[in-house]
């Protein structure tokens, strides 16, 4: 995995990207959602930030096994 | 000087050069390489083996040489391990042999092979255990090891640059040149890489024609159709590594670290045409020098001429040999004989092998079929082999001087294998070839199996255009190059020659590391079976040649020993890089002051040119205290202190983090964000607060300021701005999604200067004139107000990091300097963080040694805060019961005991029957104001009562020091100055 | 019945150069699976190999089987920088790491197979003084808890390791550094294959290309694994997976406090000695490099994760340059020394970088996990620790606080403060 595409700003280098963590699930009590992850390997829901590029924070669906990206959209895009 | 015959070949020039080798000097024409010349020069031996060190000669050409291997350079700026065969002299170089004492000839620890049964596979693990492997480890250190350890480098800094394309070819041979021609004619951008100085690759020995023009001339033709179609040509230029759509190759020329480059390359498609690797055929002594691959022969004959005059016999699986022979006898070599494994049969049925032994008969070269060079003979060089039929086992000697071996090809999967391949093994062939490869990444060529000219141009083509055709890239067939050249090799597979068991031991596989079929066959005994067991047992293909020529022979012996298929014994994984790489090189930009880059204040110039002693604090430069003031940090940061204390100081704020939050909801994002609440500071004011993580502990403090109902801006500490930015959209995205709440960093848009001190006030109101007059005077505690200094945006904020009476001047960075100079001329000195940092223990406020990260706000005396139960972030995972007990930490403050004693932050405190630490010291300054040594500790809050007497034990730094715990406010505990 | 074992030793080494190779004995005897066992440790990697022997030798379970996915030492033990040290801030962590460090002293000895432990030294070094304050506390709490720790200032640095040049201008000058006489580097595959024959000795059955894909289980009791080659009934199981942890808390369908992450290494071409100890170097900016060399004369380095969760062990290009900038930053006389492998280990990363020793979702099934960064370093504590929970059902002292529950109750044992991620913004 070299690269990843903003939704604002296309295609970046992977180095202008910061991963946060995997999201937690719907309905954790806190402790749980600060402390618990879901590891998958072939379908990871993470937090990522295009943090040295437009900032945006980014909802990816990866495969850590091979590196590709499954699907990524903005975190808090409100739909109508 | 030792002076050679003038030779002629087709990377020679006739000028003439000089270098030294072993201290002595040697003449070489303009082109020449190190181990061209030294050959020439009948210099076989180039080197000796790592564990052995038995003596070596050369056995490639290419970065798959194991053997010879120089230190280039003049103690102690060398350069270690460079490869004879790539390293283009140049006039003057200084060479040496490695891995040898005192001289090449005469090598002491030589001796250790004469031990070679008892240093067989991983007889380290077997012994050396008593006393202890420490005792014998320095002596082995000494023996292991290649060239020589560099003890200084003027290379220079690699340039670097980023390249984007939709085709990038690896290879230049005629693979890589018919992929990047088809890729070219669809108008695609395409990018060209090729280790050697000149395109062609194998077409250099290539007697056919490629669309009717000898295969030379198409190269050139080629090469320049190239050009014209926008192709970017990198030559000396290898692909060294990458991963997905990002590919890294490095620009080295000469085979030598200097002046170079490295590209990151990002492309749709890479196309792997890297060739293919000889491999020797395993025989005993076949690490003799003067034993090397076929290929590397004519190299050396075609290109530098050489092996003039040289007695060879070449011994082979296939039918390439013959006209290898050919080429040979007709550059001047003496072949002698061609010793082919293929039985009679089978070479009867092929016609042009037959013809070739019919026309090197007639030259007087003796050709055997179904026969086997068994043994390399000699002392020191090669000076005969042992022949055997292997039908008949009879045997016949030939004298020679050479002794070319060829056992086929291994394609180069390096690059292939990365991101997702895998092996499959071609019988016929003997190759391992990738398949399964990820989107986007092809092999064609030699790299795919495919020897023979016709089937390499047109796969490689009709591969490009499909893997083009599947990222919508259409070819239309345009540019597809055609030739004929030789046939298929006819290889029969054949990896070692028979013998004894006990000879084993003198058949190498992998030359560099001394591993021979003993050794295979000693892992097997031992239970190591798979393949990457025995690799890393018998310490198979680690070598710098990255097991080129080893691997596949390796498996393939291995494969004969454990009696299955060459297939399912399987290859291990090779690793990036596909070329090794110098550190320099790798590092890229990331080269001394650009190791990371500095932040400087707009005030940096200033603080230099009047004697501010800068250090890091993180990624910022900050000053740590003015030598006017002192002549160490220590006597200095006193002075300083004491001086705002009595008058004033200012101190550069700049790097302190500062976050715009804007919006109708920001008052309510806020009190999320930390303890207290937000939403109740009033316009105009500003109040102290408290981040936490997502855990409770206390993640940040600061002050944050509102200029608006909807307008706040947040100080956070120096060089935690794009943390805390980051924490803040977070949480706005996650809990807030399309609230009104706009996050801004500030921090470089505002200067701080930090005015303390009793005469602050003053100095501040005279700096800036009668506007500000009356305002100055009416800012209480926490109070800020905004307007302009010489034109220039400015907010003062009465806020206090020393205890004083103080104010910050936040101030567009263009009046940062003017400002700052009108405040020392009107006679308010600059202190620096040493000061800044007594100052800040005498109040006990906190820095990064109290807000480490593991301090929950318990911990820090602001349990009242928690109680108000502002349900922030982190605020529910405080109620944890480890936060609660007894043994948790609590801030206090600490002084000795007897008033004079001094201790350090990181001293432990304990008891004094006792050494089980209750806390520690997380700061200590020697306070001017109070003249003694102060400090601030987390101590378990059992013992947290002021008055309770503790040692400070830090026998790291031989200190015992009585301290009894104080107040956390060492200095004005009333806080009068801060409201004077 | 397999053959016995051979003792190693020098003489044994002069034995076998007459008597051939046959001489020797496969270090760990390929036995076939029997369907039930005390004891089933899934993981042939240190931590699994070294608990089997521990049971076996210290407490005496007959039945005790391996089960590996792969080969015996394919993970992490043979996939890291062989780094050994005890020098750690929390007493929780560095009397267990100290237990480990005394027991690599004599591991060689005890298996009887050479390990190489290499009491070379590891410096920490400071990049400002900024730093020393939390040096000094963890090397205080070191010394007063008996264990070596030495804090060098620029001096003392100068003169202990003078290719270090202390006093050369560097965008991060060096203020000091706070030293591990007796911590090194120990051979890692050597580790793995020692306990695979020292535990196959003692009855062991290592059973290789055997992966687990499930347990079965009756109310809250496992009655035994699911495998690849068939069910195998066990009366206890131990899960000690590594990077694969994640994926066994998804199959107990138990989330875990742990994130998988990926930890690159890389070595140089051999040189003649250079360096004799190990350097660790952390600086701004997310930048690590730790350096030693190893016996074979290869500069061996590594630094941080990678920083986002992956199983694919191809490092990215971005960290391994980072890591050698750091390298080169720190001696600049290597800029011309070749880097000629990269490879890369599955890390799991616990919330608080701490490891897990405790029962996980049945009462008689277990964990030993969340390594982060020190699994290696730890091997022969960890065995001996956790063949004690295995074997009697109650943690040893030394790593009760390994326990899950800790996140819960707050006895959290964060060593450098970064809270529940591996990875900091």
């Amino acid at each position: 995995m070299t690269s990843l595409s903003c939704p604002f700003c296309g295609v970046r280098e992977l180095a202008e990207f910061a991963f946060h963590k995997t999201l937690p699930n719907a309905g954790d009590d806190p402790l749980s959602a600060v402390y618990l992850r879901i590891n998958q390997v072939d379908d990871s829901h993470e937090y990522w930030q295009h943090v040295r590029g437009c900032r945006a924070w980014l909802k990816a669906r990866r495969n850590p096994s091979t590196g590709e990206v499954l699907e990524m959209n903005l975190l808090g895009a409100v739909t109508s | 000087m030792k002076a050679a015959i003038k030779r002629v070949g087709t990377r020679l020039s006739d000028k003439t050069l000089r270098f030294i080798f072993d201290g002595r000097e040697y003449e070489a024409q303009v082109g020449d390489t190190a181990a061209s010349v030294l050959m020439a020069h009948g210099i076989f031996a180039l080197g000796r083996s790592v564990k052995y060190r038995r003596l070596r000669g050369l056995l490639a050409v290419g970065p798959e040489e194991p053997n010879a291997l120089l230190t280039v350079g003049v103690t102690p700026m060398v350069i270690p391990n460079v490869s004879a065969p790539q390293l283009q002299l140049r006039e003057g170089l200084v060479l040496k042999s490695q891995n040898r004492w005192p001289s090449l000839r005469f090598d002491v620890a030589s001796l250790l092979q004469l031990g070679s049964g008892f240093f067989g596979a991983g007889f380290y693990y077997k012994t050396f255990m008593w006393p202890s492997w420490r005792t014998y480890e320095s002596l082995i250190r000494r023996l292991a090891g290649l060239g020589e350890a560099p003890g200084a480098s003027d290379l220079p800094v690699a340039a670097v640059e980023y390249l984007s394309c939709d085709v990038l070819v690896a290879g230049a041979g005629a693979a890589g040149l018919s992929a990047a021609l088809v890729a070219a004619h669809t108008g695609a951008r395409v990018v060209l890489v090729e280790r050697e100085p000149v395109l062609g690759g194998e077409l250099e020995f290539e007697s056919a024609l490629v669309d009717g023009q000898p295969a030379t001339s198409w190269v050139t033709a080629t090469e320049q159709m190239l050009q014209t179609l926008g192709v970017r040509i990198l030559t000396d230029t290898t692909l060294v590594g990458g991963t997905g759509g990002v590919h890294i190759a490095h620009h080295e020329p000469g085979g030598l670290a200097g002046h170079n480059k490295v590209f990151h390359i990002r492309s749709r498609v890479l196309v792997i045409a890297m060739g293919a690797i000889e491999r020797p055929i395993a025989l005993i002594n076949n690490d003799l020098p003067g034993v090397m691959l076929l290929g590397a022969a004519e190299r050396l004959s075609r290109r530098y001429g050489a092996l003039t005059g040289r007695r060879a016999v070449i011994f082979a699986n296939h039918q390439r040999a013959y006209a290898a022979a050919a080429r040979l006898v007709k550059a001047g070599v003496s072949v002698r004989a061609v010793i082919d494994t293929r039985s009679a049969a089978v070479l009867e049925q092929d016609a042009v092998t037959a013809r070739h032994c019919a026309s090197l008969q007639v030259a007087g070269v003796l050709c055997l079929s179904e026969s086997a060079v068994v043994s390399a003979k000699g002392w020191r060089t090669v000076t005969g082999v042992d022949i055997q039929h292997l039908r008949s086992g009879k045997a016949k000697r030939i004298a020679c001087d050479l002794l070319l071996t060829s056992g086929g090809w291994s394609p180069a999967m390096h690059a292939g294998l990365q991101g997702g391949g895998t092996t499959r093994y071609a019988a016929d062939k003997a190759t391992f070839t990738v398949t399964d490869q990820p989107i986007g990444r092809v092999t064609v060529g030699a790299s795919s199996g495919h020897f023979e000219l016709a089937a390499v141009l047109s796969e490689a083509a009709s591969v490009t255009a499909r893997v083009m055709s599947e990222l919508g890239l259409v070819s239309d067939g345009a540019g597809i190059p055609m030739g004929l050249g030789d046939p298929a090799p006819r290889l029969a597979p054949y990896w070692r020659a028979p013998c004894t068991p006990s000879q084993e031991k003198r058949q190498f596989i992998d030359f560099q590391n001394d591993v021979t079929v003993a050794d295979l066959r000693a892992s097997l005994a031992e239970g190591f079976r798979d393949i990457e067991h025995v690799k890393r047992y018998a310490t198979l293909g680690i070598g710098t040649e990255q097991g080129r020529t080893s691997t596949v022979l390796g498996a393939a012996i291995l494969a004969e020993l454990k009696g299955e298929s060459i297939e399912s014994v399987g290859l291990s994984r090779p690793r990036p890089p596909y070329h090794p790489m110098t550190m320099r090189a790798m590092a890229g930009l990331r080269v001394g002051s650009a190791l990371r880059v500095a932040k400087r204040t707009p005030l940096h110039d200033w603080h230099v040119s009047h004697g501010g002693v800068l250090d890091p604090m993180g990624l910022w430069m900050r000053p740590r205290f003015y030598r006017s003031n002192g002549a160490d940090a220590a006597i200095a940061a006193v002075t300083e202190a004491r001086r705002v204390r009595t008058t004033g100081g200012i101190v550069d704020g700049s790097t302190l983090g500062k976050i715009e939050v804007v919006g109708a909801d920001v008052a309510a994002f806020l009190d999320s964000m930390y303890l207290t609440k937000a939403s109740t500071i009033k316009i105009g004011r500003s109040k102290y607060m408290v981040n936490l993580r997502e855990d409770g502990m206390v993640l940040d403090d600061g002050i944050v300021l509102r200029l608006a109902a909807d307008r706040f801006i947040a100080t956070t500490s120096s060089g935690h701005a794009e943390h805390m930015l980051s924490h803040f959209e977070h949480y706005r995205e996650v809990d807030w999604p399309g609230r009104a709440v706009t996050l801004t960093d500030i921090t470089d848009a505002w200067s701080v200067i930090a005015v303390a001190g009793p005469r602050s006030r003053a100095a501040i109101q005279h700096v800036l004139g009668s506007e500000w007059q009356s305002r100055i005077e009416t800012l209480t505690h926490m109070d800020f107000a905004q307007g302009h200094y010489a034109g220039v945006a400015l907010t003062v904020l009465r806020a206090s990091f020393s205890g004083e009476l103080a104010y910050e001047l936040h101030v567009g960075p263009a009046a940062a300097v003017a400002l700052w100079e009108a405040l020392v001329t009107s006679g308010l000195e600059p202190y620096g963080i040493d000061a800044l940092d007594i100052l800040r223990v005498e109040k006990g406020y906190l820095v990064s040694s109290e807000l480490n990260g593991q301090t929950t706000p318990g911990d820090l005396n602001m349990d009242s805060l928690v109680r108000l139960g502002n349900p922030c972030v982190g605020r529910a995972l405080l109620d944890r019961p480890a936060f609660h007990e007894p043994t948790r930490g609590r801030l206090v403050g600490v002084r000795a005991v007897d008033g004079c004693s001094g201790f350090l932050a990181g001293a432990q405190l304990t008891t004094l029957s006792s050494t089980q630490p209750l806390g520690y010291i997380t700061s200590s300054v020697f306070s001017p104001t109070l003249n003694e040594w102060i400090g601030l500790a987390l101590l378990a809050r059992a013992q947290a009562i002021e008055g309770a007497t503790l040692i400070a034990r830090d026998p790291l730094r031989g200190q015992e020091t009585p301290v009894r715990v104080t107040s956390t406010v060492h200095v004005d505990p009333t806080g009068e100055r801060i409201k004077s | 019945m397999p053959l016995a074992r051979r003792h190693y030793s020098a003489l044994a080494l002069l034995r076998a150069r007459w008597a051939g190779s046959r001489y020797w004995r496969p270090l760990w005897t390929g036995r076939t699976l029997k369907d039930h066992y005390d004891v089933v440790i899934v993981g042939a990697g240190g931590h699994g190999l070294a608990t089997a022997y521990h049971l076996a030798r210290d407490h005496g379970i007959k039945r005790i089987a391996i089960l590996e996915k792969r080969l015996v030492g394919y993970g992490n033990v043979g996939r890291n920088t062989t780094i050994v040290r005890s020098n750690y801030l929390l007493p929780e962590n560095h009397y267990f790491y100290e237990d480990a460090l005394r027991r690599w002293g004599t591991l060689s000895r005890d298996l009887n197979y050479n390990v190489m432990y290499s009491p070379r030294g590891v410096v920490d070094l400071a990049v400002s003084e900024d730093e020393i304050p939390a040096m000094a506390r963890r090397g205080n709490a070191l010394r007063l808890a008996g264990i070596d720790a030495e804090l060098l200032d620029v001096a003392a640095l100068e003169r202990a390791y003078p290719q270090l040049a202390p006093r050369r201008v560097r965008r991060f000058p060096l203020a000091g550094a706070l030293v591990q006489a007796r911590g090194g580097t120990v051979r890692h595959d050597a580790v793995a294959w020692g306990y695979a024959r020292a535990a196959s000795a003692l009855g062991v059955d290592i059973i290789e290309d055997c992966e687990v894909t499930g347990v079965r289980s009756h109310a809250d009791v496992a009655e035994g694994v699911e495998t690849t080659r068939g069910y195998v009934r066990a009366e206890r199981i131990l899960f000690a997976t590594a990077g694969h942890t994640g994926m066994i808390g998804t199959m107990l369908g138990v989330p875990l406090p742990i994130e998988t992450h990926l930890l690159q290494a890389m070595v140089s071409e051999p040189i003649k000695p250079f360096l004799d100890t190990v350097m660790v170097s952390v600086f701004p900016g997310h930048g690590e490099t730790y350096l030693s060399q190893s016996d074979r004369g290869g500069l061996v380095m590594g630094g941080h994760l990678d920083g986002f969760p992956s199983y694919t062990r191809e490092g990215t290009w971005d960290r391994m340059q980072d890591v050698v900038a750091g390298a080169v930053d720190l001696f600049p006389q290597l800029a011309g020394v070749k880097i000629v492998r990269q490879w890369a280990g599955t890390n799991d990363m616990t919330m608080d970088g701490s490891p897990i020793i405790d029962r996980c979702r049945y009462d008689n099934v277990f964990l030993n996990a969340g390594w982060c960064y020190g699994g290696f370093k730890t091997i022969p504590a960890s065995g001996a620790a956790c063949a004690t929970l295995v074997a009697t059902g109650t943690a040893p002292d030394l790593i009760k606080g390994y326990a899950l529950s800790r996140f819960a109750t707050g006895h959290l044992l964060d060593e450098p403060g970064y809270g529940p991620f591996p990875v900091r913004l």
